[in-house]
């Protein structure tokens, strides 16, 4: 394997590496890729602080209003806290391919949650199931409290259907746009009638709410419950074609290639298991065509996140990650709506390009992007911001220079930019004085090559 | 011109815009093109009161429905039925002159109670059961805009409403920032080197053009912008700076057809009297001051201001002194020459509501958005509100 292909690799299973890491990853493909899947094999699930919640029951939060409140605002809190505690998780992970998944399945079983403990539960399925049975997965989704929140799976009841659930399921879990009949979208919402759950998350199926009798799903007939519809779904392999379509174009190319999709539902509809369909991809000699490298435009998550993992960072105020991720126009938790995040170029405007090309410089140079020629702009800069900068951030260079060690300054865009580099953009990086490597790091990060992975 | 051949001579001009008068020239042949009329958007995010806002002081359903709620002390009495919420008294000039037009019971069938979903369908003229990844401002952006500034948002991120499919407007909430960074010396370098061929249809190609739009318009927008201060006094608040800003665009003669604001804290659950008091003076003593400053300039006329919230609330008060999230709400028209000043019509029965005890619409908003298209913004309504709506009669 070449040095971009390993980067490749490690762009679209993580969120990039730096050339210390060479040292201990075989170059043979077969099992750079094995060890991805050795190391994510464990389950590590990411639990913040929720004894504020100990010891509280329904009947409290009625008649005490005060109280309700209060928990409401405490889980408001956590929800931010969650939401940094992640991201911190995506920067160390302990298991990396396991959370680039988790992160994948997150923007396609999209939910969006203000209870911490329904939240922190769902995300854990979301991290226990991302690389294991699709069919299982799908089936725990639908018993999650959040999800039976979110789409109203909880008024879903023999007297009054509600349908919001099972049109999702199949529109966007499973399927795809008209792929099934408004009447199968009926039926199937009877399927689920009497899901539920208790004040702690658990499931619960009420027996009373369930609609008993038979319904007619996509040709079957039977007295069905929710799970016999998720399999009745599988059994077409349009289910498998919708998500090795959506994961090729999150981790191979945003353009789609039929060939390599059809190939990838072949792998997926033997078994639905996600690791064999994620081993097909990575081992796939196309996977790493130069056509490939370097296609996708980073979300700010990939960004923010790859940025930490070549100079570390920490931020006086932790909320600031929160910031950031709104100015950039992804924040975890925090869905537009149940389609999720579209992704790809709807993450780059005349805003968040901006944002994109400054934030390096901000978070580890105190704004400067190239020292010298322009200390002129560099007082107005702080004069503007009446000498403080947005962030308050003490940046780890010392880790930078010891991770980046074997490289010299002028090998550094091969390590930090994936794919093609814009000729004119090269030729101006040719004529950089390079005297300090840090500041060409911060130069290479302020660049449109730099969204790119 | 279609916008890929638009693409192209942007790109040409943004070698040339650092010669502001070639761009200049070359935008005012644009401005002519896209019409001068303008739009400006006041959200009010969390739910407004509606019932507190437009009260209906004559009906005894009312009252009933919040004993401890109801407004009893200084309503303005506008009609026999309705008035004022006493906050609201600076609009009074307004309402009089025929320039402020409430449409009430504005709504969607199968109304939705969350904030964050009831907003999106807001910005992006959905259906309740349809998800929509593009705004209604966005999309006639797609059609019609040229540059991101033809659009500009006062906040620091753009709200799905000005997100088209392939255009976006640019959200600032101070354009001398946006300029600074913009004219970082080491992206003027980076750009001057950049060199197109083979890269226009390539994501990497299309993360240079944006950056080369924005710091385009980062560039218009301050090099066009009088900064003489306003002689207009606005009120103390971050809403009132916000419009404050929009008029100093508007009164330099931007090139902008649409702005957003927002005005937000208006979920009201407990305690809902003093908070509403509080944010409905905010609002009007902004919007006169605003209207005013408009006014003086001349700019009024050409300029229309359309005030919504995502969703009204239950007309039943809580048990803490606060409302819950409902239903149909009014919407508020500010704009001279108005076909139809003052009530456009009369406020839904309050003893047949929704089961939710929530009022019942009874005009579509995306009929309001498809009127201010067809009728202000003169452009057709096709492929920017989706579904067929009805003309209404207040421009």
């Amino acid at each position: 394997m070449t040095q971009q292909q390993l980067q490749h690799l490690y762009w679209r299973a993580g969120f990039g590496m730096h050339p210390k890491s060479n040292t201990t990853i075989s170059k043979h493909r077969a099992s750079v890729v094995e060890a991805l899947f050795e190391s994510s094999k464990a389950f590590t699930p990411l639990n913040i602080d929720l004894s504020y919640l100990d010891g509280i029951k329904p009947v409290d939060l009625k008649n005490f209003p005060e109280l309700a409140r209060e928990i409401n605002q405490k889980g408001a809190k956590k929800i931010l806290e969650f939401n940094i505690a992640w991201v911190k998780r995506l920067i160390n992970p302990t298991e990396l391919l396991r959370e680039r998944m988790t992160l994948f399945w997150a923007n396609h079983f999209v939910c969006r949650e203000r209870n911490p403990l329904y939240t922190e539960q769902y995300n854990n399925t979301l991290r226990y199931f991302a690389l294991g049975d699709f069919r299982d997965f799908v089936k725990a989704i639908s018993k999650e409290a959040a999800m039976l929140r979110y789409l109203n799976g909880k008024q879903n009841k023999k007297a009054r259907p509600n349908e919001n659930f099972a049109r999702e399921l199949m529109e966007l879990f499973t399927l795809g746009e008209g792929r099934y009949s408004e009447k199968d979208i009926k039926e199937c919402a009877r399927a689920f009638t009497g899901y539920n759950h208790d004040f702690k998350g658990s499931f619960v199926y009420n027996e009373n709410h369930h609609d008993h009798n038979s319904k007619l799903f996509f040709n079957h007939i039977g007295n069905y419950e929710g799970d016999n519809i998720i399999d009745i779904i599988l059994e077409n392999k349009q289910c498998a074609a919708y998500i090795s379509d959506k994961i090729y174009r999150y981790f191979v190319n945003p353009k789609p290639n039929p060939k390599h999709i059809n190939a990838m539902t072949d792998v997926f509809f033997k078994d639905y298991n996600i690791e064999n369909l994620m081993r097909f991809v990575f081992l796939s000699d196309w996977f790493y065509d130069d056509a490939n490298i370097g296609s996708k435009i980073k979300s700010p998550i990939d960004y923010l996140v790859g940025m930490a993992v070549t100079v570390p960072a920490t931020f006086e105020k932790e909320r600031d990650l929160i910031k950031i991720q709104k100015l950039l126009g992804q924040t975890l938790l925090d869905p537009p709506n149940v389609a999720g995040w579209k992704g790809d170029k709807a993450w780059i405007d005349a805003n968040t390009i901006m944002v994109r090309l400054k934030l390096p410089s901000v978070i580890l140079n105190n704004a400067v992007i190239a020292s010298g020629e322009h200390d002129e702009f560099k007082k107005k800069f702080m004069t503007k911001h009446k000498g403080k900068l947005p962030f308050k951030t003490t940046p780890n260079w010392t880790t930078f220079f010891e991770n980046f060690e074997a490289v010299s300054t002028e090998e550094l865009q091969d390590y930090m930019l994936q794919g093609t580099v814009n000729k004119g953009t090269a030729d101006y990086l040719q004529t950089l004085s390079k005297v300090s490597k840090r500041e060409y790091c911060v130069q290479l990060m302020s660049l449109p090559e730099y969204q790119m992975c | 011109m279609d916008r890929r051949k638009f693409l192209k001579n942007s790109a040409l001009a943004s070698s040339l815009f650092f010669v502001p008068n070639f761009v200049k020239a070359f935008e005012s042949v644009a401005k002519e093109q896209l019409g001068y009329k303008r739009l400006v958007i006041v959200q009010l995010a969390g739910g407004n009161d509606g019932l507190n806002t437009i009260i209906p002081h004559n009906n005894d359903l009312y009252y009933n429905a919040r004993p401890k709620l109801a407004i009893t002390k200084g309503i303005i009495k506008l009609t026999d039925d309705l008035g004022f919420h006493p906050a609201l008294s600076p609009l009074r000039a307004l309402f009089d002159n025929g320039e402020l037009s409430i449409i009430n019971n504005v709504g969607y069938p199968n109304p939705v109670r969350s904030h964050f979903r009831s907003m999106d369908i807001w910005q992006t003229a959905s259906g309740s059961e349809e998800y929509l990844q593009s705004g209604w401002l966005g999309r006639y952006l797609d059609q019609y805009g040229k540059q991101p500034y033809n659009a500009i948002e006062i906040d620091e991120q753009l709200s799905l409403a000005m997100k088209g499919e392939q255009f976006n407007g640019i959200a600032t909430n101070d354009f001398r920032v946006l300029h600074n960074s913009a004219k970082d010396p080491y992206f003027k370098n980076v750009l001057s080197h950049y060199n197109d061929t083979h890269l226009s249809e390539h994501n990497l190609g299309y993360l240079y053009q944006t950056m080369i739009e924005a710091k385009s318009s980062a560039n218009y927008i301050f090099e066009n912008t009088d900064l003489k201060t306003s002689q207009e006094t606005y009120p103390q608040n971050a809403f009132a700076k916000q419009l404050r800003n929009v008029a100093q665009f508007i009164n330099s003669d931007l090139d902008t057809k649409v702005f957003y604001t927002s005005l937000g804290g208006f979920d009201t659950h407990a305690n809902q009297n003093n908070k509403q008091t509080k944010l409905l003076s905010q609002y009007a003593e902004s919007v006169t001051a605003f209207v005013s400053d408009l006014k003086r300039n001349g700019t009024f006329e050409d300029t229309l201001i359309l005030t919504f919230s995502e969703f009204g609330r239950r007309v039943k008060q809580n048990a803490a002194n606060g409302t819950d999230h409902g239903a149909a709400n009014n919407v508020f028209v500010i704009g001279k020459d108005l076909k139809k000043g003052g009530f456009y019509n009369n406020l839904a029965s309050l003893s047949d509501l929704d089961p939710n005890g929530d009022i019942k619409y009874n005009i579509d908003f995306r009929s309001v958005y498809a009127t201010i298209l067809s009728k202000w913004m003169d452009v057709s309504a096709d492929g920017i509100i989706h579904s067929k709506q009805e003309q209404l009669n207040f421009i």
